[in-house]
């Protein structure tokens, strides 16, 4: 198998240091060539020594995932997968048809149709399945599964006109239209509804005779045809007039005339250059037809009738999915910007400015998140940053719901945070971000000392870690196999309060 | 009697711990099967076996018939330590010695009191939650509840968490 071919099984297999044995016949010989001129012992640029020189350990041990103490996907080492661990998952997730399914097979299907089944088992590697083909799980992946085999119009980008779709090119003359063409568009588009006689013209005396007297003047006409073009003309002119009477009587609404979405849409759709308003690859959207194909009758307002009109703009939806928490609650939820930052980017156009903002959130009952967003607009970073910490809150541990288990100690870069768990009633003896971090969750009695570097950043990020890393009592007792006891509880006869 | 087996052992457990390791050895002396009774008694590793310099058969680590040492195989004999890990975190995490083959450092009993509640006395800090002690002292090697409770003091070992 050539690896070269296929970058994600290269990526693999390179991983796992098996890259110079996989690749093909041709390419291990150039490096051998290679190899042969550059002298093997070059100079290192590492102080580590390489893995053939590191000691090995003189008596051998055994790891605790082969004693089946821990489970393999727990440690962060073992990200790097292995040439076995990709077989054996390939062999128990895409296995080869069995004799029985066989022939369960034939008995369903044409042997033209097992033929055909066969060839495509045989085109398609199962290593490529496990290697390539599954579903993201990542942030980044599409909000739905598609194989892109349909092109969907909603979704999709459009495809190219050549395909022979409805969609024309733009027209290379087009421009914007004078007043005249204007003028003519628009009679255009109105005697699409029109009602009665041409639009701007009425009949006169001369239409009402027969051709050969037009052009003669109305004192050469013979008696008779003057009489009867007067009683036609008498009879239109009564006519008419009665029509403007129901117009009037209606409230000025021609029956059959254009509604207000017909106007709408010549405003919003109907071309204004001389294009003969064909649609085109523009950059405007096409506007979208009364119903649209794939969507018609699923699409509900936004608007959720349990949030009793609180999030009128939808900030808050995504968070309700993602929280699972109503609206009225995320609006109960103390927060606190603890730092904002003028940060800027150094591109070819300049400094490009933007604020960055830190901001706490809690319920005050041991529940707190840190969220952080950077915008142009700072009360868009704001904005997101609270929703940011919403999304990221996670419950503390807290001693007696007033302050924390024992002594914890966090470490973001230089910064070092110690916080000490106190007696009741001492209250928050900690600086001034530390402080509305512990208000927000609902911590009471503290102390804390950041004995090394004091940027802020830093600082609260170590905070909320230290707040989130506490020791459970439970789980030391449990792992040890020992009884711990709460002295202080003990001694109170179990008061907790 | 020198400390630096123990200060051996407690590094070498650590790293051991860390790399998330099942069964490991360290030297057998007298010294360091103390320190490991003690371990085990208070929880933090799950067996102790004397064996050769490969690592006994796992399946067989609470069965196992331990040879007799002899002069002709103490200079093979180590002992073998089973780590302990719950949800997937070891149990023994932090090995910390206190003394030092360069300073030794001793607590009597009403140091070791303050001590367990949380007090610095002497040049030892006051424990933490889940941090555990560890002493030698005339009735062996012993963990500092132990020792508050027969009433000793010695010389602190550890600090193991």
């Amino acid at each position: 198998m050539s690896v070269a071919a296929r970058p994600a099984a290269r990526r693999l297999t390179s991983s796992v240091g098996v890259l110079s044995s996989t690749t093909s016949t041709t390419t291990a010989t150039t490096t051998a060539i290679i190899s042969s001129q550059i002298p093997l012992c070059r100079r290192s640029f590492s102080s580590t020594p390489p893995a053939s020189g590191r000691r090995k350990p003189r008596f051998r041990n055994i790891t605790a995932r082969d004693l089946g103490l821990i489970s393999p996907t727990s440690q962060k080492r073992d990200t790097v997968v292995t040439g076995e661990q990709i077989d054996d998952f390939t062999a128990k997730k895409f296995p080869k048809y069995t004799d029985a399914e066989k022939a369960e097979l034939r008995r369903m299907y044409t042997p033209e149709q097992i033929a055909a089944l066969e060839a495509g088992e045989a085109s398609i590697n199962p290593k490529d399945l496990t290697i390539q083909g599954r579903l993201r799980t990542d942030v980044y992946r599409l909000p739905y599964i598609d194989d892109f085999a349909e092109h969907q119009p909603i979704i999709d980008k459009r495809p190219p006109a050549s395909r022979g779709r409805r969609i024309s090119p733009p027209d290379p003359n087009a421009r914007f239209m004078n007043t005249d063409e204007f003028v003519g568009d628009l009679i255009e588009w109105a005697d699409k509804f029109r009602v009665g006689e041409p639009t701007g013209t009425l009949k006169r005396l001369e239409d009402f005779v027969p051709k050969e007297w037009r052009k003669v003047r109305e004192g050469q006409w013979p008696g008779e045809v003057r009489d009867q073009a007067h009683k036609d003309f008498k009879k239109y002119l009564q006519e008419e007039i009665n029509k403007a009477a129901k117009y009037q009587e209606n409230g000025g609404v021609v029956p059959g005339g254009p509604t207000d979405a017909d106007v709408l849409s010549y405003i919003l759709e109907r071309s204004s250059m001389t294009d003969k308003n064909i649609q085109t690859q523009s950059s405007l959207a096409l506007a979208l037809p009364d119903k649209v194909p794939g969507v018609a009758g699923l699409y509900t307002a936004a608007v959720d009738a349990a949030d009793e009109g609180l999030d009128e703009t939808g900030v808050y939806q995504d968070l309700k999915r993602r929280t699972g928490m109503k609206v009225q609650e995320i609006l109960k939820l103390q927060s606190k910007t603890l730092l904002e930052n003028r940060v800027s980017n150094q591109t070819r156009m300049g400094k490009i400015a933007s604020y960055l903002v830190f901001t706490v959130v809690g319920n005050g009952d041991g529940w707190v998140g840190l969220g952080s967003a950077k915008s142009q607009e700072p009360s868009l970073a704001w904005q997101k940053a609270r929703l940011d910490a919403i999304a990221k809150m996670k419950p503390i541990r807290r001693y007696e719901n007033r302050t924390i288990y024992g002594n914890v100690e966090a470490k973001v870069s230089g910064t070092v945070v110690k916080l000490f768990a106190r007696p009741p009633g001492f209250g928050l003896r900690v600086q001034h971000r530390i402080f509305e971090i512990c208000r927000a969750a609902g911590i009471y009695d503290l102390s804390a000392r950041v004995p090394r570097s004091r940027n802020p950043m830093n600082t609260v990020k170590a905070t909320v870690e230290a707040l989130h890393n506490q020791k459970d009592p439970e789980e030391i007792a449990m792992g040890r196999g020992r009884k711990l006891v709460d002295a202080r509880k003990v001694y109170y006869g179990g008061a907790t309060q | 009697m020198g400390i630096h087996s123990i200060c051996n052992a407690l590094s070498h457990l650590q790293n051991a711990s860390r790399a998330k390791l099942g069964l490991t050895s360290i030297p057998n002396t007298k010294y360091n099967l103390r320190f490991a009774l003690a371990l085990h008694r208070n929880g933090f590793i799950s067996s102790v076996t004397r064996a050769g310099l490969t690592p006994p058969p796992p399946e067989a680590l609470l069965t196992f018939e331990t040879e007799p040492v002899t002069t002709a195989n103490v200079s093979t004999r180590r002992l073998w330590l089973g780590l302990k890990y719950f949800n997937n975190k070891p149990v023994m995490s932090k090995l910390e010695a206190v003394s030092t083959p360069k300073r030794y450092v001793t607590a009597e009993y009403r140091q070791l009191a303050k001590i367990s509640r949380g007090f610095q006395a002497g040049h030892v800090k006051g424990l933490n939650l889940g941090e555990t002690l560890f002493l030698s002292t005339d009735k062996g090697v012993l963990e500092i509840r132990e020792a508050l409770e027969k009433r000793v003091g010695g010389m602190v070992l550890a600090r193991v968490s």
